[in-house]
């Protein structure tokens, strides 16, 4: 293939010469999702990244303070209320989404009847507003009429104050996740699943390898690069994590669902302090950027252990 | 031929358009208005710009937190809606951040917009450090609307006015299973099938708190306006009394979220809320002969005092200054011309209306009437969002949320809020 593709293009040049070069017309390609990226992406966080060294207010001038809204920050309560209730969401939530999101997808992957409307109905929730599966799930998690605890009752167990109490509220949170990404996971990994050759599969069954070993030597070394995939995508989403938890608590009850997104802004927007919110963000910023480079890291060592 | 006739019959009706447009003014006009309140005020809109075609009013309404958000940052780009509705407490961060105009001089030559025109009370909560920066539309304030057939059904004849009276009344009406109160031997506490009264485990509890706080003559600020001034014992006393009602008395459901809804099946005898829910319940009353009626808000402590506020009208800085004119001729007709605004409940404050006979006669208003002297609103001060605002983690929340969902020991909680409170005030 890639030897007759050059030929083809020798051809036409004889006839028309192209206007532009090769690389022009890739470029110019790139051109306008570039012009959006620097306009609305690049540019607005490098300025935000300005921002978080002064003390502006929205409106009016911004003066220079240096690093003082980063030592305001280790004295902060609240903002370590938000570090702490995003890691543990973190934590709790990739795993899940990992576990349950491959669970359902080598369920799914099995030939048996209604597995396409079992795949959509997976998929579904994901294409919902967050505001909408934050109301929704608002309701399923009711304490006294709820869903959720209605199906508790039946099995004998007592109503769970599920967004009313500090210690379950981020529960609630990290459950409405799950059901609202998981299908994207699984998406995810049953194309994964379906690069696997069958060949590789059927060799083991013929040395006599157990469901369980086929899965644990054949489809997870096989899967790790969409495990990492997803891994690194839900770490990302988890430590941006806002809307579904605005939408159910606002950060409540106390400080118990704060997140650290809520918290930029809230502090930059509903307390007008533009340059703290700007520094919190750098902060999360810096912490993303430090995982997806551990994470790539390890991984690069990974692939080079199975490939000796 | 004929394709040559409607294209030109096309550009004269374009050009009168653009004609008629051009002799117009449209002015721009933000409210945080949600719900029947919204249907109201575009219902009012809606009649002005009928009978003025030359001036037309263009409202936009959104919950009142992201109408601020939109607010600050057009602003910050130079643009801002012609007049701006908000509450009195919330002007102070305005005012400090420059965004919307002293109208002493402003309103000076109108026949309409002066205090002697309105309530007086109503009228000096608009201004901030003796300067008038908003004219007032409405108050509003806590009152507690009751079920009538189960005050019937409980024996209750008299209404309760103190707040022994009060408790004594949600307990009677307060029932498990077996029919017995709260106190009775063998009363189960787990199967409560009516509650004497509802109990907010949201931002109206601190509203509440702040009513009985001031029932003890309680200051919020020191009077340089830097520190937190609670009276610790006094803030306790005021607190508790709210935590008792769920986990003392068990008068109340404990973490409740839908406090209308709950009145509204009967799950609640009582219901703490303000003005605004009367047309949902003439409504239920018409639907379903939901019998109701208003009590004023308890005296627990030395004098009346209940939590209130109300709604105002601002001019913003950066608004269009050719525009400010007919920005004040429509005020001075929607002031003037509240008594549809009534309808939503809201008690208008401009004395023709609330004078009217027309205007007492609608059920329910005059109980919320006779506490309007007793109104206290919050401070209105530069930070009140970074201790006030109701979906963040200010203090008030945090302190609410702890006393009324989880049942912490109030003290130490009030304590912990009042360090917080003068933290905040502290950053410059």
């Amino acid at each position: 293939m890639g030897r007759v593709l050059p030929r083809a293009r020798a051809d036409t040049q004889t006839r028309t010469a192209p206007r532009f070069s090769y690389k022009t017309t890739a470029y110019l390609f790139v051109l306008p999702y570039l012009i959006f990226f620097l306009a609305f992406r690049l540019g607005p966080a490098l300025v935000g990244l300005g921002m978080a060294f002064t003390n502006w207010r929205i409106v009016g001038q911004p003066d220079w303070v240096g690093f003082s809204n980063f030592e305001a920050m280790t004295r902060d309560t609240r903002f370590l209320d938000a570090l702490r209730n995003t890691a543990v969401f973190t934590v709790l939530t990739v795993p899940l989404l990992i576990i349950v999101g491959l669970a359902l997808a080598i369920f799914m992957n099995q030939p048996r009847r209604g597995r396409t409307i079992g795949r959509v109905a997976v998929f579904i929730p994901y294409v919902l507003m967050s505001t909408v599966v934050g109301v929704l799930w608002t309701w399923m998690l009711e304490r006294d009429f709820g869903l959720v605890n209605s199906y508790l009752k039946y099995l004998g167990i007592a109503p769970v104050p599920w967004l009313l109490n500090e210690n379950v509220a981020l529960y609630g949170i990290i459950l409405t996740t799950i059901w609202w990404t998981v299908g994207y996971s699984m998406v995810l990994f049953l194309a994964g699943l379906q690069d696997i050759p069958e060949e590789l599969y059927e060799a083991a069954r013929i040395d006599g390898a157990s469901p369980w070993a086929l899965f644990r030597f054949v489809t997870i070394p096989l899967l790790s690069p969409t495990i990492f995939l997803v891994a690194l995508l839900s770490i990302i989403n988890s430590f941006q994590v806002f809307d579904q938890a605005y939408v159910m608590t606002s950060g409540g009850p106390g400080t118990s669902t704060l997140t650290l997104v809520q918290y930029v802004y809230t502090a930059a927007f509903q307390f007008s302090r533009m340059g703290y919110g700007a520094a919190i963000a750098v902060v999360l910023f810096v912490i993303l950027i430090a995982i997806a480079l551990i994470q790539a890291r390890s991984y690069r060592r990974g692939l080079t252990g199975t490939m000796q | 031929m004929r394709r040559l006739l409607v294209c030109s019959l096309l550009v004269v009706m374009l050009f009168s358009v653009s004609l008629a447009t051009a002799q117009s003014t449209t002015i721009e006009f933000w409210g945080g208005w949600t719900g029947p309140d919204a249907e109201t005020m575009q219902g009012l809109v809606d009649e002005w710009n009928a009978a003025n075609p030359d001036l037309q009013v263009n409202l936009t309404m959104q919950q009142w937190s992201p109408l601020f958000d939109a607010f600050i940052t057009s602003a910050a780009a130079g643009d801002s809606p012609d007049i701006l509705a908000m509450h009195p407490q919330e002007m102070a961060q305005f005012i400090d951040l420059g965004l919307i105009l002293p109208l002493d001089d402003i309103i000076a030559g109108s026949d309409v917009l002066k205090v002697e025109n309105f309530s007086e009370n109503a009228w000096n909560l608009n201004k901030y450090e003796g300067v008038q920066y908003a004219i007032p539309l409405d108050l509003h304030m806590h009152g507690i609307f009751y079920n009538v057939d189960m005050f019937e059904a409980a024996g209750i004849d008299t209404l309760p006015v103190t707040g022994a009276e009060f408790v004594e009344a949600a307990r009677m009406l307060t029932l498990d299973a077996n029919g017995k109160h709260p106190g009775d031997d063998g009363f189960d506490a787990a199967n409560v099938v009516q509650y004497g009264t509802s109990m907010h485990t949201n931002h109206h509890a601190f509203f509440q708190w702040w009513a009985l706080y001031n029932q003890l003559d309680g200051q919020f600020l020191s009077e340089d306006g830097m520190q937190c001034a609670w009276d610790l014992d006094k803030a306790t006393q005021a607190w508790q009394w709210l935590q008792d009602l769920v986990y003392t008395h068990g008068v109340a459901p404990q973490g409740q979220t839908d406090y209308p809804a709950d009145f509204l099946s009967g799950r609640t005898a009582m219901l703490i809320d303000g003005p605004w829910r009367m047309p949902q319940l003439e409504q239920a009353q018409a639907d379903q002969g939901f019998n109701w009626g208003v009590i004023e808000y308890p005296v627990v402590f030395d004098h009346p005092a209940v939590w209130g506020s109300g709604h105002n009208f601002t001019l913003p800085t950066n608004a269009d200054p050719a525009k400010q004119a007919d920005a004040l001729r429509f005020l001075e007709w929607l002031v003037s011309n509240s008594q549809g605004w009534a309808v939503s409940g809201q008690l208008p404050v401009f004395n023709s209306v609330s004078e009217s006979e027309a205007f007492l006669e609608l059920p329910g208003r005059s109980s919320f009437v006779e506490m309007l002297p007793y109104e206290v609103i919050l401070p209105g001060i530069v930070k009140y969002n970074e201790i006030f605002a109701s979906n963040a983690p200010t203090p008030m929340m945090v302190l609410a949320q702890d006393i009324m969902l989880n049942d912490a020991e109030v003290r130490p909680a009030v304590e912990t809020a009042c360090n917080e409170i003068t933290a905040i005030l502290s950053i410059p």
